[in-house]
């Protein structure tokens, strides 16, 4: 008896055939759940040259092994597919209870291929799975296909992933949302689901989960989570939230005003943790959570739960705006509307640089907010100018020129960080598998905002593939980014829920593992080190205020920091894995054999 | 002596709930606890509630079978003498029984410590003490 459900679901949208599949343990013991499964269950007869918007491509859904059960917030659930956006293998996860609602149907995990004939949703439960017609949620919001669903299956505590209008119209930026305001954001899945004509998943599961060892496990998890101040009210994260970073990256001068043309922002304090704590309703916590980062807020005629840091960001100080409830209501109509927040204003600050410097005219500027709101109706709708906005700043760039002002890595608009004041946030954008992204690890915690310094390359290769291969494990057993747990904390919650011996080595190298078999995807759908590359501003531009004021951060000691980085992950020049390392990590063997063929 | 609940505190993070189902059956399972928070948005906002024992004996009351008792503190149900027949479950007020395994599941403040309030992190649940005792 452990914490493992046992069996995955198999949905062919094209063929209608569902099918009960027993979970691999041996994937499990490589992999662990959510992203490592997430990513396993993807490779699986699967050719990452697939067109990412055809029938062929996979959503594959994945809960954690430790998920549904008391260990503090565990329980979050993954979505990976091949990204529109980006071209590269993409995972993303969402907190909330929908992980915890999906194990409790009994399945591990949900791999849905093939297209529907028509606008369908899946209705998945612990005694049946369905897929319906969904002609009823067209066009809807998600906010409303979450209140439709409810009242349409009368249960008010299903828990719905939806896709809003931009998914539906395969906007490659479009995400998903969840319980309304808890958003699985990054890399385009939702318009994934809009190509296989899925509007929405409604789950509801009734079933329990086992642990191995039931009482070891909550005598060790009640003294982790004192021990690491997990509930703590005096946790800045709960008593702010991810808001309060704005402070920290104002402080550091790295704060990305006007499209990363400047680090300082001169309304930060409008838009900063305090004062949206000004205007918070309640707390919200995620499933078998003591931190509750999650904070209602409600401004004027706006209200959503957050907003969180890297869309207070780019839905404000890049866009030039400094109206809190402006803001709000950015996040809310994205989250309505079913967009990223960070690709959506960063693809805006793009466009709104180009037309200030009169290098094409996209008919919006920086703190033009009314434009922006109307603007994000007319991407989800690809109406008009926002069928080019759609497209994403990348792409953009390719049309009308501007490649230094498309502030994105293959494709994935950066999150709020300008990597100038902190210099190896610049190397975790590049290497993150599924392109600008800050979650595959966070090292301005230890530069900017740390004891290291940031205006330095210095052992920064090491110190990235390091927390990028803790990361990869921990995220993979769905613990959240706000538990700083170490590796030998999780490692014994795992064998308490699932068995066997984790020791902390293990961990890094199951990490290890997961980050290798992405890169494998990657250099299998084209990528290789060419594609690794900061837009280039950053090098060739100066900031002109606070730490980072005047540093340069040139290409010559980036190049020389990737060397340094490919190097300590036993890869070669072109940043491909060895099949030596892949060899050493038990990358199983048929991956290998493709691999080889690939290079 | 019924649960108290300090709904401004609550997260909606369902702690309470899983270490109710765990203590008692042995499984993390929230439809399983004999209590039920509610921490949901709807077109009003956001809406939170709590489900749970308010101690008013009607369940006893109603028993066909004589199965249920208190013991001035909480409820006690006799397996034995309980032949699952819903009586409790339909007329509950608070609708927070029901039946595990055919019989009548009611919350027994786990003996007079509960887990739900060892186990919030956010100081949410107490015990209501009587009119006139000391807090």
């Amino acid at each position: 008896m452990n914490s493992l459900m046992g069996k995955y679901l198999k949905i062919n949208l094209s063929s209608s055939v569902i099918a009960d599949e027993k979970t691999p343990v041996e994937w499990v013991e490589l992999y662990t759940g959510q992203k490592g499964l997430g990513s396993r269950i993807l490779m699986e007869n699967f050719d990452p040259a697939t067109d990412p918007l055809s029938p062929e491509n996979k959503v594959v859904i994945t809960t954690s092994v430790m998920g549904g059960t008391i260990v503090s917030c565990s329980s979050k659930l993954a979505m990976t597919t091949k990204s529109p956006l980006s071209g590269t293998i993409s995972d993303g996860s969402v907190g909330g209870h929908t992980g915890a609602e999906l194990k409790y149907t009994g399945y591990d995990a949900v791999e849905i291929i093939g297209k529907a004939e028509k606008l369908s949703y899946l209705y998945i439960t612990d005694k049946k799975v369905e897929i319906r017609d969904a002609a009823f949620l067209k066009g809807l919001g998600t906010f409303a296909v979450d209140a439709k669903l409810k009242e349409e299956i009368g249960d008010d505590e299903l828990k719905v992933l939806a896709i809003g209008p931009a998914g539906e119209n395969l906007v490659p930026y479009a995400c998903i949302s969840s319980e309304k305001y808890r958003q699985l954001g990054r890399g385009g899945i939702a318009a994934v689901m809009g190509s296989k004509n899925l509007k929405a998943i409604a789950i509801r599961g009734k079933l329990g989960v086992s642990v191995k060892d039931i009482e070891g496990l909550m005598k060790y998890s009640k003294e982790v989570t004192t021990r690491d101040e997990v509930t703590s009210d005096d946790n800045e994260i709960y008593d702010l939230g991810t808001s309060c970073l704005v402070d920290y990256s104002q402080e550091s001068g790295l704060l990305p005003t006007r499209n990363f043309q400047e680090g300082r922002f001169e309304d930060a304090e409008k838009i900063n943790g305090q004062s949206f704590k000004d205007v918070r309703k309640n707390k919200k916590g995620c499933f078998s959570c003591g931190i509750a980062c999650g904070n209602y807020v409600v401004d004027g005629a706006a209200s959503v739960e957050g907003p969180e840091y890297e869309s207070i960001v780019l839905g404000g100080s890049s866009l030039g705006i400094g109206n809190r409830e402006k803001v709000i209501e950015f996040n809310s109509i994205c989250d309505d509307l079913g967009l990223d927040t960070i690709s959506a204003g960063g693809t805006i600050a793009y466009m709104m640089e180009m037309t200030e410097k009169g290098l094409h005219d996209f008919g919006i500027k920086f703190g033009e907010i009314d434009a922006v709101i109307d603007m994000l109706t007319k991407i989800a709708n690809r109406d008009g100018i926002g069928d080019e906005a759609a497209l994403g700043s990348k792409a953009l760039s390719g049309k009308y020129g501007g490649e230094d002002y498309a502030i994105q890595v293959k494709g994935l608009e950066l999150p709020g960080y300008d990597p100038r004041g902190s210099w190896s946030m610049g190397i975790a954008y590049v290497t993150a598998p599924r392109g600008g992204c800050h979650m595959s690890a966070y090292p301005i915690a230890e530069e900017a905002w740390g004891e290291l310094d940031p205006f330095s390359f210095e052992g920064k290769g090491k110190l990235v593939a390091d927390m990028q291969n803790s990361q990869f494990c921990k995220f993979s057993m769905g613990v959240c980014d706000f538990w700083p747990i170490n590796d030998e904390t999780l490692g014994r919650l795992f064998e308490l829920s699932y068995g066997g011996a984790w020791p902390a080595d293990k961990i890094y190298k199951t990490g290890e593992r997961i980050f290798n078999l992405q890169r494998m995807f990657n250099i299998m759908a084209g990528f290789d080190r060419k594609e690794d590359k900061l837009p280039g501003r950053f090098h060739k531009e100066l900031l002109k205020a606070g730490p980072p004021k005047d540093i340069a951060y040139t290409k010559e000691a980036f190049d020389k920091a990737m060397d340094e980085y490919y190097s300590y992950r036993g890869w070669d020049e072109l940043g491909r894995p060895t099949i030596e390392k892949l060899e050493e990590l038990g990358i199983e063997k048929k991956f290998i054999e493709a691999y080889k063929k690939a290079l | 002596m019924p649960l108290k609940f300090d709904l401004s505190k609550c997260t909606g993070c369902k702690l309470c709930q899983l270490a109710c189902s765990a203590s008692h059956y042995d499984v993390f399972n929230p439809e399983k606890a004999r209590l039920k928070m509610i921490h949901d948005y709807n077109d009003d906002g956001i809406k939170i509630a709590s489900k749970s024992c308010i101690f008013c004996k009607k369940c006893e009351k109603v028993c066909p079978e004589g199965a249920i008792s208190n013991n001035g503190k909480w409820m006690i149900v006799d397996p034995e003498k309980c032949i699952g027949c819903n009586t409790c479950v339909t007329n509950c007020p608070t609708k927070i029984i029901f039946l595990n395994e055919k019989k009548s599941t009611i919350c027994d403040l786990c003996g007079g410590e509960p887990k739900c309030i060892e186990w919030c992190p956010k100081g949410v649940i107490s015990l209501r003490q009587k009119k006139g005792a000391a807090v």
